[in-house]
């Protein structure tokens, strides 16, 4: 290959010795203009020309880091049915799944009249993969589906209240405010709680996280993560307080049939219709 | 004769999958299981995986981002599995080539992969193949060599008859100890492994090893041949030749084997830039390197070589302990494997950026860390919350302790403090003087009236379990909210203390058991928290043995980026680091800030 470009290199050479020829005198004329020029001139127009290329760039860049947020984010713990209501939403059909351990994402055409497009991303839910990759696409959140599993919610209250606690005390998330949707799924399985029941426990535990995190200690590099306050001192925690809408519904990915069944996710899908 | 054989997207999508006859179980846990244990632990080097009776193999595929696993009973040995796993591989990726090019996940929901022909022609064949290598007839008593002895030297002499039957016996008492012995030297990080992954710690049968051949009596003297010697004397003479050509010639030889040997070094080391770039022309070169940045190339092992090699060395100068930064590095290795980089960047920054994820990756906490809210429920269910700390001599056990308990007493908790170290002088007086600072500092009138610190001893020389298990009776008497127990430095490899270590958790069931080890520490990290883990487990009377929850590093404060021990702790025990000790005062007490560390560590 290197032979073959060498060799048209060098064919090139008197071809563009040849083109340069007819232009020649057109060429002359500017460069004995462009001569008489005062070299300030010359450094001037160069200097503003660097000028409006850097700034078109800055511009670009500026515009692109203020993303129109379209994506909507499909978290919660390990084993909480994220990938397989990932699956339903988007194709409707039913897929064994496994733990993840990157992202999936998809552009969804909602269910409304307006029909309007945005990418669900199902982000890995075990714990030393959930934080990176929530960095990576929070700042993109135009809403959240926190994935809850209502049939072994007592079990692992205090580990999905403190996730959602990260969630809401999240700078970025706090600041962009997206809709927060609490997915209670499995609700096909007899034990699982109601959405009502979740949503109670959810308040009382975050009551209680909300004191014991500001009292957690500091990194050891100083910085002290989540000094945000969530909700108003001296009342209880509410979900009412917070500035971002948080809603709860029911919903199951598996569907209480058998396993080719429909899922019931016409409440999910409602919600997710109104964005 | 297979369990069950999937294939699924790293996004967890199963796209086919295959179940053996007779088999009801779902394999969906086993499967977890291995992507938990092995893949997100950074464990990948080793690609077989044992779950309960099952043992799996996996591979990875990072062009198209999919996992290959397959599941056999462990006490079948099937020879033919590693190569099968291949073979499936690339026929699937072959017949499915346009299909998972697309982008998006909608390419795994849209087709469907009947992969069931394909797979049972290549199941059959890889069966086959291993059943062609059957066993070698015996051979005739004509083919055998001792039918070609003559009888004269079959007569053994009586001095030689002595010696024939004791070497003889000698021969069967070292086959039958190379039985029991295992055949491979397990490192000490699969012992640690087979103590994760199953909690019971059984003596499993060790294969046997390969019968070490019967050294073959020489029949007579043979005359022994020297490689270099050459057939007659004049060979050996390597005097001066008067000669010059003769002489310039050797010398010629010399340098051109020299010549010869150099460029071989500059190729391995240029290996990462395309061999375009060696050939003449600047034109040439410039091309080449433009080609190799832009443009999907995909990772070879040899391009990631010498880059992975030159991170394994700032890991390790940076105080990472040795084979966990080598496993490390063969674990980044594996997940690259194959993948197609995208444009402008080079093998070099992929690498970097793979092995920050994966060091972020360990050090994030598998579980949740958050001690207040576990005193909290404690204190709801009416029982004290039991810490105890154990680590080698001088990591700080005491200090931190101290440190510890001043936290808790500023959130508002009371604190006992067991002296259950009674063998270092002036142990019980340190504590006593830290309770007494820590009460004028928090007086008993702030907490109704009670003492916020106080501390239960029996003095010197009595038996340390004893000690804890009545100092958490008397805090249940007297509501106690934490109990910090305080424990004797012991070197890991003194089996009597570590016995004594083991006794008092598992008698005593602390929630929380956490060992203090120094930021300072090198490899010895490694040897330490085995040998810690593998004591508490072998003492334990119980299936689910009490191991170590957490890790306390102190002495942080004295490393600057040197920040490697970190890693080597949290990658031997899984567990996280729950306290970082910064100093001498009771504030400097921080929690760990992952994401600081590995970038202290991953700084040039």
């Amino acid at each position: 290959i290197e032979a073959d470009s060498t060799g048209s290199s060098m064919e090139e050479k008197p071809d563009v010795e040849m083109a340069e020829n007819p232009f020649e005198p057109y060429i002359e004329p500017l460069r004995r203009q462009l001569e008489n020029q005062e070299p300030v001139f010359l450094i001037g127009v160069i200097v503003a020309l660097a000028v409006v290329i850097s700034s078109c760039v800055f511009l670009k860049y500026f515009l692109s880091s203020k993303t129109v947020r379209s994506a909507v984010l499909l978290v919660g713990l390990c084993d909480s049915g994220k990938t397989l209501l990932f699956c339903r939403l988007l194709s409707g059909k039913f897929k064994r799944t496994q733990t993840s351990i990157t992202d999936s994402s998809a552009p969804y055409k909602a269910k409304s009249d307006r029909g309007s497009t945005w990418t669900l991303i199902d982000l890995p839910g075990h714990e030393s993969l959930r934080s990176q990759y929530l960095e990576k696409f929070k700042s993109t959140a135009r809403a959240i589906v926190f994935v809850v599993d209502s049939a072994i919610f007592q079990k692992e209250v205090r580990d999905v209240a403190e996730f959602l606690y990260d969630l809401l005390t999240d700078i970025v998330i706090s600041r962009n405010a997206p809709a927060i949707i609490v997915a209670c799924n499995k609700q096909d399985i007899t034990m699982a709680k109601s959405a009502k029941l979740i949503q109670q426990q959810l308040e009382k535990e975050l009551n209680t996280l909300r004191v014991t995190r500001s009292a957690a200690l500091s990194s050891q590099d100083g910085s002290i993560g989540g000094s945000m306050y969530l909700g108003k001192k001296g009342k209880d925690f509410e979900f009412g307080q917070l500035s971002m809408k948080v809603e709860f519904v029911e919903c199951s990915a598996r569907g209480s049939k058998s396993e080719d069944g429909d899922a019931e996710l016409e409440r999910l899908e409602k919600c997710l219709a109104k964005l | 004769m297979l369990d069950f054989f999937t294939i699924f997207s790293k996004g967890g999508i199963v796209l086919w999958c295959f179940q053996g006859a007779g088999v009801t179980e779902s394999f969906a846990g086993p499967v977890n299981a291995l992507i938990r244990s092995v893949i997100l632990q950074e464990r990948s080097g080793n690609t077989s995986f044992n779950h309960e009776a099952l043992s799996l193999k996996y591979k990875l595929d990072n062009e198209f981002e999919l996992i290959f696993v397959v599941g056999f009973q462990k006490i079948l040995t099937l020879t033919y599995v590693d190569k099968f796993i291949d073979d499936v591989q690339l026929h699937f990726r072959d017949r499915y080539k346009n299909e998972l090019e697309q982008r998006g996940a909608l390419k795994l929901l849209n087709n469907s992969y009947e992969f069931e022909d394909d797979f049972n022609m290549l199941l059959r064949q890889a069966e086959e193949s291993s059943k062609a290598r059957s066993p070698v007839p015996m051979r005739s008593f004509k083919e055998s060599e001792k039918s070609q002895k003559t009888v004269k030297s079959m007569i053994e002499t009586k001095g030689g008859d002595k010696g024939k039957e004791p070497g003889g016996k000698k021969n069967k008492n070292t086959k039958k100890e190379g039985m029991y012995k295992p055949a491979v030297f397990t490192p000490e990080i699969d012992i640690l492994n087979g103590l994760l992954s199953r909690a019971s710690v059984q003596k499993v049968p060790l294969s046997f090893c390969s019968k070490s051949p019967k050294p073959q009596k020489p029949r007579e003297k043979q005359m022994r041949v020297w490689d270099m010697g050459g057939n007659s004397t004049k060979e050996l003479d390597y005097s001066y030749k008067n000669d010059l050509q003769s002489n310039g010639e050797q010398m010629e030889e010399v340098n051109t084997d020299l010549v010869r040997n150099l460029p071989q070094l500059e190729m391995t080391s240029e290996s990462v830039t395309k061999i375009s770039t060696k050939k003449g022309g600047s034109f040439g070169g410039m091309f080449g390197m433009l080609k190799g940045l832009v443009g999907s190339k995909s990772l070879t092992f040899e391009d990631m070589e010498p880059v992975l090699d030159k991170m394994k060395d700032h890991l390790i100068a940076k105080n990472v302990a040795a084979e966990i930064a080598s496993q490390l590095c063969d674990s980044v290795a594996k997940k690259l494997e194959g993948k197609v980089m995208g444009t402008f960047t080079t093998v070099a920054s992929t690498v970097k950026q793979a092995l920050q994820e994966s060091l972020v990756q360990i050090l994030q906490p598998k579980r949740r860390v958050d001690i207040l809210r576990d005193v909290m429920e404690a204190q709801r269910l009416q029982r004290p919350f039991v810490i105890t700390f154990c680590g080698v001599n001088g990591v700080g056990k005491s200090t931190n302790l101290a440190k510890i308990s001043f936290w808790l007493i500023e959130n508002g908790f009371r604190v006992l403090i067991a002296a259950c170290d009674t063998f270092r002088a002036g142990a019980v007086e340190q504590l006593r003087t830290h309770q007494r600072r820590l009460n004028s500092l928090h007086p008993p009138e702030q907490h109704g009236g009670r003492s916020a610190v106080q501390l239960y001893e029996k003095g010197y020389g009595k038996d340390a379990a004893g000690i804890a298990m009545e100092a958490i009776n008397y805090a249940r008497n007297q509501a106690f909210d934490v109990v910090l127990v305080d424990t004797a430095g012991r070197m890991q490899d003194n089996a009597p203390l570590m016995t004594a270590l083991a006794k008092l958790i598992a008698v005593n069931m602390p929630d929380l058991v956490l060992f203090v080890g120094e930021a300072l520490v090198g490899n010895e990290a490694v040897d330490q928290l085995v040998k810690f883990n593998q004591a508490l487990a072998d003492h334990s009377m119980s299936d689910k043995p009490r191991l170590i929850d957490g890790i306390v590093l102190t002495k942080f404060d004295t490393i600057d980026d040197k920040v490697g021990a970190a890693i080597s702790m949290t990658y031997i025990t899984g567990q996280p680091i729950v306290f970082v000790g910064t100093g001498q005062t009771y504030n400097d007490l921080r929690s760990l800030n992952a994401r600081a560390v590995v970038s202290a560590l991953m700084k040039a």
